[in-house]
């Protein structure tokens, strides 16, 4: 043990040395904790994407409450778009704590979403034109989201770890809340069972897409690999996107649902799934804001923060007297 | 720009406690103009299904915490003396009396019931 020094003394590369025993030996990293720039960035980069999708996320879901066939739906899928949001307030102040050193607020958030800079995922940019793309949103991209967040509870960074805590904890009522509609849907009329295939075939690109690319030469981009050097995450998006097939493709052949895609199954040799890979050049399109809804969903959120900029002056003007 | 970007909002440490019987734990941060939005929100955000029993919210900036230098120091703090692990050596010097050790239960009920 070495006496006298003290961290602040310690130089840049003891400090990053430091930092990288902590995270190996399973320690969280706070916000006030050093940290190399670079591990700040792919946080703020991957977590101020997360909870603006959580955002955008819940606006899908939200053109359904209206139209829900029944009450009770209505009551389920009102309380997931407040989950939605919810997960959204979370993350965002995960978000701006590692960005307060860099000067930032939510505020710059909310302009970066706006301009386009801030991205969200894939599958928030896509139509949900009838109930059952509500339920395969709640069962699939829920489905798909709760494998991805459940390999971060472990996150090496502290707060995004609590946070995914919270957020996996709902999450399990949003996947039953997608397998009530399904199943409801399937056990229920021709048409009704057609709806939920036509929605499956919209949706399973865009779940394919929802992992990332297999590596950085689809899109040209690593973050993933640092990311899982930082212990960030653990797992590659192949991995992830394997676990989802192994854990849905049976389900879904289970109701007598196709696949759209002929070439899928299951390679006893390799234990891997093998399928037909999205098309990442229209993935690139799409998350920049060239999908379906992207700017329609977009223009939503410009409108209520402008429409809700009197609230927020309003009770700023209080908080000076 | 009239947005008070960096005014509006503070951050609030949300702290609550699950039934009277339990103590205050830290549940999230959130943002909000004054101590009643932040009830507000924190019962918004934190506690549309779980239990609640009471809900405190301080502004962060009012909790002094400890520095990273702080709490590398804490690390290398040996308190071994001020625990019971710190003498689990006596086990063995009692045995060579032909004596067994007081547990902790013995200790506390007054007289050692030392068969």
């Amino acid at each position: 043990m070495t006496v006298g020094l003290s961290f602040s003394q310690l130089s840049e590369e003891e400090k990053m040395q430091h930092f990288l025993d902590r995270i190996n030996a399973g320690e969280k990293i706070e916000p006030d904790d050093w940290m190399p720039d670079d591990y700040r960035m792919q946080l703020i980069r991957l977590i101020s994407m997360h909870g603006i999708s959580e955002i955008m996320g819940a606006l899908p879901e939200k053109e359904w409450v209206p139209k829900a066939p029944s009450l009770h739906r209505k009551l389920a899928i009102m309380a997931k778009v407040q989950d939605e949001m919810g997960h959204g307030q979370l993350l965002l102040r995960v978000a701006e704590d590692l960005m307060a050193p860099l000067g930032k607020t939510r505020h710059d958030i909310m302009e970066d979403l706006f301009s386009g800079k801030l991205k969200f995922h894939n599958v928030f940019h896509m139509d949900a034109p009838t109930w059952g793309d509500a339920g395969i949103i709640a069962w699939l991209v829920d489905g798909a989201a709760i494998i991805s967040q459940s390999m971060m509870l472990d996150s090496s960074y502290g707060p995004y770890a609590r946070a995914l805590k919270r957020i996996c904890a709902e999450e399990v009522f949003h996947a039953q809340h997608g397998e009530s509609i399904i199943l409801a849907m399937a056990e229920g009329t021709p048409e009704q069972r057609q709806m939920l295939q036509d929605a499956l075939n919209r949706w399973w690109e865009s779940l394919i897409m929802f992992f990332g690319p297999k590596s950085a030469k689809e899109t040209g981009n690593s973050n993933a690999d640092k990311n899982i050097m930082y212990k960030i995450r653990t797992k590659t998006n192949e991995d992830l996107r394997q676990e989802f097939f192994t854990k849905y493709i049976p389900r879904i052949w289970s109701l007598g649902l196709t696949i759209p895609d002929e070439t899928i199954h299951f390679d006893e040799e390799t234990q891997m799934w093998i399928y037909k890979d999205a098309d990442w050049s229209n993935f690139k399109q799409i998350v920049s804001g060239n999908g379906p809804q992207s700017q329609n969903r977009l223009d939503l959120r410009r409108r209520s923060y402008k429409n809700n900029e009197w609230v927020r002056e309003a009770l700023a003007a209080k908080k000076a007297i | 720009m009239n947005e008070p970007k960096n005014e509006f909002y503070n951050v609030y440490e949300v702290f609550s406690k699950k039934t009277d019987k339990s103590p205050f734990q830290h549940s999230f941060s959130l943002l909000a103009p004054n101590a009643d939005m932040a009830l507000i929100m924190a019962k918004e955000n934190f506690f549309r299904r779980e239990q609640v029993a009471d809900i405190w919210v301080v502004k962060r900036e009012n909790i002094r915490g400890l520095n990273q230098d702080e709490k590398e120091m804490l690390k290398r703090l040996d308190k071994e003396y001020r625990e019971t692990k710190g003498y689990g050596y006596l086990k063995k010097k009692w045995r060579d009396y032909n004596q067994e050790q007081f547990t902790e239960q013995h200790i506390l009920g007054g007289r050692g019931d030392n068969k």
